[in-house]
């Protein structure tokens, strides 16, 4: 008896912290979100689910909401391409490699922030280094305004969020390729299998945990990513590269509407804890089979 | 013994806490807006200077950078440790007003004191015949030109009306080379107030006489057409919706813009950044009746209902706003005057740089005063963002955005 409760004694203190941490910030959210609510945080009458349903009328949210999943998607999916084969690449023995690899690892080491901020720079329609590139290589003929519509906008958005994941799922996967050990490849070598075969064969299944691993920490970093966007573009023009994050912050600060903002910020963690319950039931089924 | 210097430790920690949450006799907490690195110092010798006039009264400065200012506030007065004085956007006081927390000041106010102030800075703080606040900050919009680029191009004065601006414009486009006529903000703070130069020039307001939004007015869509064929025929920078204000600036200090509507303290900047830019600054272009507006800003610092030294707050403003403090800050900061016997200063009687600006003041406009002014001010953005990107017809765009933000202003 007294060996059954230990358990949970041991794990009582961080419960507490995670209560404290995690839930007590979610109440006071669903209180502020299911009140009207002052410019200064003042809870007036309960107004149930009106702030949810002012949310679902605003076409902006909306479409911020699909916008959100184009992100997500594009950018852990763009990641995961371009991190499994640098991860083969870095994890093979060459001349230079931990050069290789500080090089690969360096974006992670400049804060977001900045990472978004050389970029708008970059970005500059007149004096941006991306124009003067193109222009000096001939493959543009006229400056290219990339931050001003949607249509170029988002698009490297989303390439720079690949950009500055790479590295951290690089490290995952560099980490699950030094756990397959090298017999394997001796002998698959052996047998007369080429480095296609053997990645599809053996590198790829062994790495399945790790890429599981990938998308779901991934999918809630960059879910929930705010510095690229906003220092950019803002969401702009005209809410046309907003995800959710931004939308809930403009609303928050610039707006003051507290009550429907908290109402995003549940909305957005529904989506993250259905996500990631359904992608862990789902890749969980895929590894006992 | 180790349990028992934990409770002494932990007393004596308590009993900080008590005596820092007790506001003492005689202090005065004030929340001040950093406005630039000139700001901090200017108040540290404004609180050694009315301590030494005032014994007995013990002044804090708490400075906060400009961007965090609002939820600084936010989050003070919600959990009740706010300063006695604040300066706030004048734009904000209304809300300060409607919650009940900022404090009336008429009762202190003499005629005296109030005969201090230009009457156009003064006027936005007060709200149902009270003032709430004292105009700490004052500025205004006017236009740059660049002298050396009209000249080029043969302009010989300042365009004075928006048909001489789009003249020189295109003169300057035939130039060729990387020469912008016009310098169009499309981004970020401020996007809407870029408009609405051109749309007070065609006669039209912010707010109707009857309170509903006057974007649908005849004027409103004259004025973004106008914007838009600016654009459309190569009289602007390319790429407008990704130039924020700070941006056309750069254009402007680089010499690659002829025209450009911004605030006073971008001649610092030129002073500073590109002293050998040969520029101008005129009034804002005239529409075809002769109206024009400016956009005008203060700052406001404002008194808590919830002070426990208002006699001693009163008396710090009383010594702030006398001429030499205010010509002091005001200068450091490149602000417009805003007590009389200040403009009169040498100093800004002979700056032609200032006087553009304030010889624009009896047009000036302020940020109208109603409670969701944020969210019109963005709706109206978003609606000239998409007239800017020719993402429809400019009249059907903001007479939908006009329905938009008259839904809010019913409110």
């Amino acid at each position: 008896m007294h060996n059954r409760a230990l358990p949970y004694l041991l794990t009582l203190p961080s419960l507490i912290l995670a209560a404290v941490v995690i839930f007590w910030p979610v109440v006071d959210l669903i209180q502020i979100a299911t009140h009207d609510v002052s410019r200064f945080g003042q809870l007036r009458d309960f107004s149930g689910l009106d702030n949810f349903a002012a949310l679902v009328a605003d076409p902006d949210f909306i479409k911020a909401l699909l916008r959100t999943g184009v992100w997500t998607a594009a950018v852990v999916g763009g990641a995961l391409l371009v991190s499994i084969p640098v991860a083969v690449i870095l994890n093979t023995d060459f001349y230079g490699r931990s050069l290789a690899r500080v090089i690969v690892m360096l974006p992670w080491a400049v804060s977001l922030t900045m990472t978004a901020i050389v970029w708008r720079w970059a970005l500059n329609g007149e004096s941006g280094m991306l124009n003067s590139a193109l222009r000096g290589l001939g493959l543009a003929d006229h400056n290219i305004q990339w931050l001003a519509s949607a249509a170029t906008a988002f698009p490297m958005q989303i390439m720079i969020g690949i950009l500055v994941t790479v590295p951290f799922t690089t490290t995952i996967f560099l980490g699950g390729l030094s756990s397959i050990p090298d017999d394997l490849y001796e002998a698959a070598a052996l047998e007369g299998a080429g480095p296609v075969q053997q990645f599809r064969r053996i590198t790829f299944p062994l790495l399945k945990p790790f890429v599981n691993i990938a998308i779901v920490l991934n999918t809630i970093y960059v879910f929930n990513s705010f510095p690229i966007i906003w220092v950019m573009t803002q969401g702009g023009p005209a809410n046309s590269t907003d995800i959710l994050v931004t939308h809930l912050y403009k609303l928050a600060f610039r707006i003051g509407k507290l009550g429907e903002a908290s109402a995003v910020s549940l909305v957005m963690l529904a989506i993250l804890l259905v996500f990631t319950a359904i992608y862990i039931r789902l890749a969980m089924r895929g590894e006992r089979a | 013994m180790a349990i028992s210097k934990w409770k002494t430790g932990l007393l004596a920690g308590l009993s900080v806490l008590a005596l820092a949450a007790q506001a003492n006799a005689g202090e005065v907490r004030v929340t001040v807006a950093e406005y630039s690195a000139k700001t901090g110092p200017y108040f540290q010798e404004v609180e050694k200077a009315f301590e030494a006039a005032n014994p007995g009264v013990d002044v804090k400065f708490e400075v906060v950078p400009w961007d965090v200012l609002l939820q600084k506030l936010t989050t003070d007065i919600t959990a009740g440790t706010n300063a006695d004085l604040s300066i706030i956007g004048t734009r904000w006081l209304i809300d300060f007003v409607q919650q009940g927390v900022a404090e009336p000041l008429d009762g202190y106010i003499t005629p005296d004191f109030k005969g201090r102030f230009i009457d156009t800075f003064l006027s936005p703080s007060i709200m149902d015949g009270k003032t709430y606040g004292l105009p700490i900050a004052a500025s205004a919009r006017a236009m740059y030109y660049n002298k050396e680029l009209l000249e080029k191009a043969g302009v010989a004065n300042p365009p004075a009306t928006w048909a001489e601006l789009k003249d020189a414009a295109a003169k300057i486009k035939a130039l060729g080379g990387e020469n912008y006529g016009f310098g169009l903000q499309g981004k970020e703070i401020e996007t809407d107030v870029y408009y609405y130069y051109a749309m007070w020039s065609q006669g039209s307001e912010i707010l109707d006489k009857d309170g509903t939004s006057g974007l649908d007015s005849p004027g409103a869509i004259e004025a973004a057409k106008l914007y838009k064929s600016l654009i459309d025929e190569g009289l602007t920078q390319p790429g407008v919706t990704s130039y924020a204000r700070e941006d056309v600036q750069n254009l402007f200090k680089q010499g690659k813009v002829g025209m450009m509507i911004t605030a006073p303290f971008l001649s610092n900047q030129i002073k500073e950044e590109a002293p050998k830019l040969k520029y101008g600054v005129a009034a804002i272009p005239a529409g075809p009746t002769g109206a024009r507006g400016t956009y005008g800003v203060t700052d406001s610092i404002v008194m808590f209902s919830n002070s426990k030294n208002k006699d001693e707050a009163w008396k710090l403003l009383d010594f702030l706003f006398q001429t030499d403090w205010r010509a002091k800050f005001t200068q450091g900061e490149g602000f417009l005057p805003v007590n009389k016997e200040e403009a009169k200063m040498d100093y800004y009687v002979n700056n032609a740089d200032l006087a553009a600006f304030t010889a624009l003041l009896p047009d000036a406009r302020f940020a109208p005063i109603i409670p969701g002014w944020e969210e019109v001010a963005q709706i109206t953005s978003d609606a000239i963002q998409k007239v800017y990107l020719g993402e429809g017809d400019p009249e059907a765009l903001l007479k939908e955005a006009a329905a938009k933000a008259d839904g809010i202003l019913k409110k």
